[in-house]
């Protein structure tokens, strides 16, 4: 599958009033690889997430995901394709425990207008809570509220929400943003394991996180691509280095 | 004892009271009660319909009286004006409801939050005021009364039929019975389930995969079926149909039975309509400004108990029956839960 394009965003805009946050974006991401999206603050990059996801219409571009045209598509029918997705602040359902919040997210695959059906006899809904829950070291915390949960295990939990609708592409927005060296660093870990059999999107501003699990990387700026390529070539890329990372070295 | 099983005793002494009410209420106080405790199990109905869409949907609606008259003028109108038995009646009423329900709902819960509330007044209002000036079939002002057509007939003249008290007081618990236990049904299932995401995180429920929309409208038309069912019970009860219970004012007594019972629990209508229709019928003849009183009882349950009356007692046996502990901060903190079956018991 390596070098197929599963999403392809064709010349994306998106004006909010006067403002261009996005002045149509072209780009591709290729399966099996790990993608990143960086750029400063306001480049766009989580308009283009929510541009892709169906949370905002956009003023002009068509977004195809694995060939098909999703643009104007209702955001669950968007997810029901196989696209999923975290939020740069963290959203669960905090009055749910851990578990509940896992199985729903299982059972929305298989359907959840069965209202003559107990919920507790969906099988594999509750097999695929139990084993995330286990896979993601929530099982201690199974039973206790989200809305309890240190961040890093919100973090964790949103994650978890996501693969639990058994995704083909995972668009993470800012997904170590706010934790602690350890929380990063188990993050990361779980990041990388997962991009070895799930296609991951992932826009982050650590910088060195980023070089370090990426494949790809693309670089936005004032709503556009300014540019794309290996983490070694963005790293000598001048343009980069200006508008991004500055002129420093250990940016 | 676990707090289940508290709660499952609980609702066996609910049962049986309910049960045994036309004998055992009249040994303490005046026999007008079980009338007014089957009037009390109706209008619960009418809570219950707006706690499915505050309590477990998140959405507040201030029109569900609209519903509960259509249910009314469908059993008046059906018997008066168009000669229907009393099942084919019964059935309008219901059917009119929920008709009514779907179509405001396909329009309502495009919205959330104040704008939802605001436009199910305004559906609420333009049905008042239509079945206030439609004289020749609502009868306007005077309302429709019309007289009790039988349940069954055997032969000539033995009939059943709710002119009977004790057929009517149990004709009553039947139908409010299982509204509940459907209710119930429908809670602890994929669909109940998916209602409660809705209300928890709508944006979060929609990129999971749930259809929001749908689900909405679905407790939507749940909701006005449940307020249809106790419309026509109590044009049944009342043998008579009037605008002045489409009128808000309904809808929003409605609301206060459910928070004060408890938005979010099973049960909590029934028991918020209980103590404020008691309080109603006790202190309204003794003291003509009584709702202040109610007031100050909505605000300190708003304040101090949030969930409720429901949700104070579910609290309590849990602390006194060992049910959940303090939640611990962190993962290495926690106990090891024990794996469950499903994904959480329902709460009653």
């Amino acid at each position: 599958m390596s070098g197929q394009p599963i999403l392809e965003i064709d010349g994306i805009e998106k004006h909010f009033g006067g403002l261009a946050a996005l002045g149509g974006v072209y780009a591709n991401v290729e399966s099996g690889k790990l993608t990143a999206i960086i750029g400063p603050n306001g480049a766009g990059k989580t308009t283009l997430f929510n541009v892709i996801t169906g949370l905002l219409p956009p003023s002009a571009g068509r977004v195809r995901f694995l060939g098909e045209d999703i643009t104007d598509r209702p955001v669950h029918e968007i997810s029901r394709r196989g696209l999923a997705r975290t939020l740069q602040i963290k959203s669960v359902f905090n009055g749910m425990t851990v578990r509940e919040n896992l199985w729903i997210a299982a059972q929305s695959r298989d359907g959840v207008f069965k209202p003559f059906q107990r919920a507790s006899q969906s099988k594999r809904a509750n097999r695929v809570a139990d084993d995330l829950c286990e896979e993601l070291g929530l099982g201690p915390l199974a039973d206790q509220q989200a809305a309890n949960l240190s961040y890093g295990d919100i973090a964790l939990l949103e994650i978890g929400l996501a693969l639990a609708t058994e995704p083909k592409l995972l668009l993470l927005d800012e997904p170590i943003c706010g934790m602690g060296p350890a929380e990063t660093e188990q993050t990361v870990a779980k990041i990388r394991e997962l991009s070895q059999r799930i296609d991951i999107v992932i826009i982050e501003h650590d910088i060195e996180v980023v070089f370090d699990v990426s494949d790809e990387i693309i670089v936005m700026n004032l709503g556009k691509v300014l540019a794309r390529g290996t983490p070694d070539e963005i790293k000598s890329d001048a343009d980069v280095r200006t508008a991004y990372l500055g002129d420093d070295d250990d940016a | 004892m676990t707090p289940a099983k508290v709660h499952r005793l609980g609702y066996v002494l609910f049962a049986l009271f309910t049960l045994t009410a036309p004998w055992v209420l009249p040994l303490f106080v005046d026999g007008f009660w079980v009338d007014i405790y089957s009037e009390m199990l109706i209008w619960s109905l009418l809570a219950a319909s707006v706690n499915l869409l505050f309590g477990y949907v998140g959405l507040l609606s201030f029109g569900q009286a609209l519903f509960f008259g259509m249910g009314m003028y469908g059993v008046a109108i059906g018997v008066a004006k168009i000669g229907l038995g009393f099942w084919p009646a019964f059935g309008f009423g219901i059917f009119l409801a929920t008709g009514m329900a779907l179509v405001a709902g396909i329009f309502a819960v495009r919205l959330t939050w104040h704008y939802f509330a605001i436009i199910t007044v305004v559906f609420s209002l333009i049905f008042y005021f239509t079945a206030l000036s439609w004289k020749p079939l609502t009868g306007g002002d005077d309302g429709l009364s019309f007289s009790m057509p039988p349940m069954f007939t055997f032969g000539e003249d033995n009939e059943i039929s709710l002119t009977d008290p004790t057929v009517q007081y149990y004709f009553i618990v039947t139908c409010v019975g299982l509204c509940y236990a459907l209710m119930a049904l429908v809670l602890r299932s994929p669909l109940g389930r998916a209602l409660v995401t809705v209300k928890e995180n709508d944006m979060r429920a929609s990129l999971i995969g749930l259809n929001v929309y749908l689900i909405r409208l679905t407790a939507f038309v749940c909701a006005g079926f449940l307020a249809g069912v106790a419309g026509s019970l109590f044009a049944f009860f009342g043998r008579y149909a009037s605008a002045s219970y489409m009128f808000y004012h309904v809808s929003g007594e409605a609301v206060v039975w459910a928070i004060i019972g408890g938005v979010g629990t099973l049960l909590g209508p029934v028991v918020g309509a209980t103590l404020l229709i008691t309080l109603r019928e006790e202190l309204s003849h003794a003291w003509e400004h009584y709702l202040i009183l109610v007031g100050v009882i909505v605000i300190l349950v708003v304040v101090f108990a949030p969930k409720g009356l429901g949700g104070l007692w579910l609290a309590l046996v849990n602390r006194l029956f060992g049910g959940t502990k303090a939640p611990p901060a962190r993962a290495e903190d926690a106990p090891r839960a024990t794996p469950k079956a499903g994904p959480g018991e329902e709460k009653p």
